[in-house]
């Protein structure tokens, strides 16, 4: 079977009903296939919203595709086996690395050697970049979520996540820790990671308490989004630092004062200029509303007229 | 179902025998059409078997024939080998008036019948079988590696690829001279 006897059409309708896994490993058997997959697929591509680096307490992605409304596993990227093995090996933007297929995964699995770790990684990037152009938009999720499945044990190491620096990525944590023992100790290492790392596109953190509270100008107030979920400390530090847009809080820790000051330098653009949104959950106690509301003087709407209304896109 | 009978393109048919589709009898006479393929065995199909082919239908509405004027002129399609055209008239009368479902298992298995196939229904643009079996074309390559989906596939090499390339650029080189000559020698 010669796939380039087929009419320009059908060899698009081949191409069209191939997973992007599949297409990707195509892509290295030519440069011909792939300049045809490239322009071929240009509108396939084009639909995808978005690429994800998953990393679920590991610096081993998997990358999936997502689509309007299905996501699709794409690879993963792993740290080599010390056997070495590996079915092929392919070259990606000058970069020789290897790759093993298995029957019990849909998709490659490219491996690192962990000095290498973060050139095969861009070079994957670079190659995601060119293969599916500029406009998608990346994502590298960092995750230790399994902290709240799993019985709670003293000896479990804080999960400090890797991020990359890649071109055109946004990155996105997940920092779980509800075991008292680490509260204390890792603080300063969780300190050190945000002052490491680059802007954040949004950090979800469920801590139970924080022993001191964050620089008041770590990075980790100048993320995109919060969703910060924690007792003490820094659900109401974010009323005071916070640089970014969006802010989900979870907190039983408010002084009525805390928020009566938040609201006002918001309200008369002394601070928070590219807060657009803001929700704060207060679990057990109580909060005095009307003071609240009386303090920074809240008009009410006339409730027979509809009120202005304004979406926010979600982070 | 359809039967099958030797015939040439250009003699009329004998008398092909159909299997009955349907065991209640159908209100309205239901019209037959001929076609043959390179082997020019001739395939009785119905008008509704046909309408997956936009080819076919296309030339039953343009050529505006009667079902006498078909049996006595079978479409030729000498590009498609008979056993090819079979497959094709089968599956035409098995999904006839029918909505397709989302999966065909009984394509060929075979890379060289899929290949041929693929072909003879992109030709006669059946668009639910052709994409049937492009899916299945598809899933030849799935999970493997470029080198083994070069070789399924016969996808030339880089190297074959600029070859093939200087090939082509010479013989237009060659092709364009050759031209220039005759016209000069035209001219004088």
């Amino acid at each position: 079977m010669i796939l380039s006897k087929y009419p320009y059409l059908v060899q698009n309708e081949i191409l069209r009903n191939m997973k992007c896994s599949d297409l990707f490993l195509l892509s290295f058997v030519s440069k011909n296939m792939k300049k045809l997959i490239k322009s071929s697929q240009r509108n396939r591509f084009r639909r995808i919203s978005s690429i994800l680096y998953d990393c679920w307490e590991s610096d081993q992605p998997y990358v999936s595709i997502f689509y309007e409304r299905s996501r699709c596993t794409m690879m993963r990227i792993v740290k080599q086996e010390e056997n070495g093995k590996y079915d092929f090996r392919l070259n990606l933007c000058g970069k020789r690395i290897d790759f093993r297929l298995s029957d019990q995964c849909n998709y490659p699995v490219a491996m690192f050697h962990p000095r290498d770790k973060e050139s095969v990684i861009k070079s994957i990037h670079n190659y995601f970049l060119d293969f599916f152009g500029n406009s998608v938009e990346f994502y590298w999720r960092s995750e230790n979520m399994n902290y709240l499945l799993r019985p709670c044990t003293w000896e479990s190491p804080f999960f400090i996540p890797f991020l990359p620096q890649l071109q055109n990525l946004s990155l996105c944590v997940s920092i779980c820790c509800i075991i008292p023992s680490w509260i204390f100790a890792d603080m300063n290492k969780l300190e050190k990671f945000f002052s490491a790392s680059p802007v954040l596109k949004s950090v979800f953190m469920k801590v139970r308490k924080t022993t001191e509270p964050f620089n008041p100008e770590s990075k980790l107030y100048q993320a995109e989004s919060v969703v910060i979920d924690q007792d003490w400390l820094t659900a109401p530090d974010i009323l005071r630092y916070f640089k970014g847009r969006q802010a989900f809080l979870f907190s039983n820790n408010y002084e009525a004062s805390d928020l009566i000051q938040f609201l006002d330098r918001w309200k008369s653009g002394e601070a928070f200029q590219k807060l657009e949104y803001l929700q704060i959950d207060v679990v057990f106690e109580y909060i005095p509303k009307n003071q609240i509301l009386n303090a920074i003087g809240a008009k009410y709407i006339d409730a027979t007229k509809t009120p202005p209304t304004h979406s926010v896109p979600k982070v | 179902m359809s039967s099958t009978e030797q015939g040439t393109s250009s003699a009329a048919p004998a008398e092909p025998t159909t299997a009955p589709e349907s065991a209640a009898a159908p209100e309205v006479p239901e019209s037959f059409y001929y076609v043959h393929g390179k082997d020019k065995v001739v395939h009785k199909v119905s008008a509704g078997a046909l309408q997956h082919s936009a080819l076919i239908h296309g030339m039953i509405s343009n050529l505006g024939y009667t079902e006498e004027q078909a049996k006595a002129n079978p479409f030729p399609f000498e590009n498609i080998d008979g056993d090819i055209l079979q497959m094709v008239v089968d599956w035409c009368n098995q999904h006839k008036g029918k909505p397709t479902p989302p999966e065909d298992t009984n394509l060929p298995k075979q890379k060289e019948k899929l290949f041929d196939l693929v072909l003879a229904v992109n030709y006669l643009e059946i668009k639910e079988l052709l994409t049937y079996c492009c899916k299945q074309v598809a899933m030849m390559v799935k999970g493997k590696s470029p080198e083994e989906i070069r070789e399924i596939w016969m996808i030339p090499t880089d190297a074959e690829d600029e070859a093939a390339e200087k090939e082509a650029k010479k013989r237009a080189g060659k092709e364009a001279a050759g031209e220039t000559a005759a016209a000069a020698g035209d001219a004088k």
